[in-house]
């Protein structure tokens, strides 16, 4: 039951009340309130984050800084007006409702660190760097994140923000699929961004959500791809590879078989998209 | 504690218990199209405006308002009209849900949205259980005055 409700103004005040109350901070509490409901979390003591002096969402060099507090619809803005990263749109969309994106923020789908958080998948795909406060520690995200739930950060620490790589030039895919059209957590979700260059690979990062115990990158197999021929063949290695590494496992939403076959097909239709395989209407 | 808010342009102090939620104390002063759904913030109904926004009141401490801005349907002369015309069209069978959702069409109206594409999109979070939502498009269709 929670007896305490604090609202620190600066990093320091944050960072003393959350070592000393090991109390949970309360962001946009689109998580939070499924959790305590759930009881899978009991604790005395609220932090609400809103009144912390921060940063503003902003472009800093060749980084896209989204700092704590900032929500999906303020981050959609953003992107929009500063044609930015406009990619992340695509991802950002799928995140709940209109209402909980006016609520939710990037950092706490970090801080929630769900194998199935669609800003965590987008942060893996952008070389995010998670900034962490009050010991300015910055660390990548998959190193970061440690299992589901699992995130590194010590007692005295938050998240202040995080950084992503801005991109331009790529070609970009995702999907989300689910047992509805809206309002979802996925089953399985696949990001893709290429950049090519006279039809080979110049970079690509592929992503999955909801597939292992953490969202599956793996940096080698990208690197090993660069130089090649774009087609269907190449794409059929990389669906294979990738279903290889997946370790689903089978819940309430889905099989873990049916999330395999998930990992194959969505690399396949992220190749049928991209290069215009696919008959539009 | 004490919070100051604004609740259908009226002045309030509040008092609250820390582990108050926003839907809670709404009702309990006497706002009660505010109404309990999901209790998750899946299906629109507990939805208010904050500082102009839809947000679900499930899901925010009250401690959290304090010095901020809430609307309910009590403080949206809109929300008649729509409700007649929701009314009209059927729309309306067991009208849980209808407070929601007149909080989220008479904002989608101040925004001035007509394209029915985006009028879907910015209603899905907004759950209804037994009308099948063809009544409910009519009338919000009509309400907005949405090209066709
Ligand atoms: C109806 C509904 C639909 C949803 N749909 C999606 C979806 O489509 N995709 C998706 O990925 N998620 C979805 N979510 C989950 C949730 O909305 C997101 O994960 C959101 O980004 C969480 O952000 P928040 O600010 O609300 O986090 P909060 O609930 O405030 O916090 C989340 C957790 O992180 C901790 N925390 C918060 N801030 C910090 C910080 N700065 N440092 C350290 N710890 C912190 C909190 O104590 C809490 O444990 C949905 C949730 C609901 C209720």
């Amino acid at each position: 039951m929670i007896k305490n409700y604090f609202r620190p103004k600066t990093i320091d005040e944050l960072s003393e009340l959350k070592l000393k109350t090991k109390g949970y901070l309360f962001s946009g509490g689109t998580d939070l309130f499924v959790k305590l409901r759930a009881g899978t979390i009991d604790t005395d003591t609220v932090i609400d984050t809103k009144y912390l002096n921060s940063r503003k969402i902003e472009i800093t060099g060749n980084k896209l800084f989204i700092p704590i507090n900032a929500t999906y619809s303020e981050l959609r803005m953003f992107i929009k007006q500063n044609n930015v990263n406009n990619m992340l749109e695509n991802i950002v969309k799928t995140i709940g409702s209109p209402m909980i994106r006016n609520r939710g923020t990037p950092v706490g789908n970090i801080s929630n660190a769900s194998p199935a958080g669609d800003f965590v998948l987008a942060s893996y795909l952008f070389n995010a760097q998670v900034i962490i406060e009050p010991t300015s520690r910055k660390l990548p995200v998959k190193n970061f994140i440690k299992g589901p739930g699992k995130i590194d950060l010590r007692e005295n620490e938050f998240v202040y923000g995080i950084e992503l790589e801005i991109l331009n030039d790529y070609k970009f895919y995702f999907e989300k699929v689910g047992r509805r059209n809206a309002m979802i957590i996925s089953i399985a979700s696949l990001g893709l961004l290429l950049k090519e260059k006279d039809n080979k690979i110049k970079d690509i990062r592929i992503a999955f959500g909801s597939v292992a115990p953490y969202i599956l990158r793996d940096e080698n197999l990208e690197k090993s791809l660069i130089g090649e021929t774009i087609n269907e063949e190449l794409f059929k290695h990389i669906a294979i590879e990738y279903q290889k590494l997946s370790s689903p496992i089978t819940d309430v939403r889905a099989t873990k078989e049916y999330r395999k076959s998930l990992v194959h097909n969505l690399v396949i239709k992220a190749y049928n998209n991209l290069f215009e395989k696919v008959v539009k209407e | 504690m004490k919070i100051n808010v604004t609740i259908n342009n009226e002045k309030k102090e509040l008092e609250i218990a820390p582990d108050d939620i926003l839907l809670d104390v709404l009702r309990r002063y006497g706002y009660h199209s505010v109404r309990r759904g999901c209790d998750t913030g899946m299906c629109g109904i507990c939805t208010v405006l904050l500082d102009g926004k839809p947000v679900p009141s499930c899901s925010i401490f009250a401690a959290r308002v304090d010095g901020h801005e809430i609307t309910t349907v009590e403080g949206l002369p809109e929300a008649k009209e729509l409700a007649k015309i929701l009314a009209e069209e059927g729309a309306d069978q067991c009208g849980f849900c209808s407070p929601g959702l007149i909080v989220n069409t008479v904002y989608l109206k101040k925004l001035k949205i007509k394209k029915i594409e985006e009028v879907k999109i910015k209603l899905i979070g907004n759950l209804c259980r037994c009308t099948g939502y063809v009544g409910q498009h009519r009338a919000i269709e009509k309400f907005l005055g949405v090209e066709k």
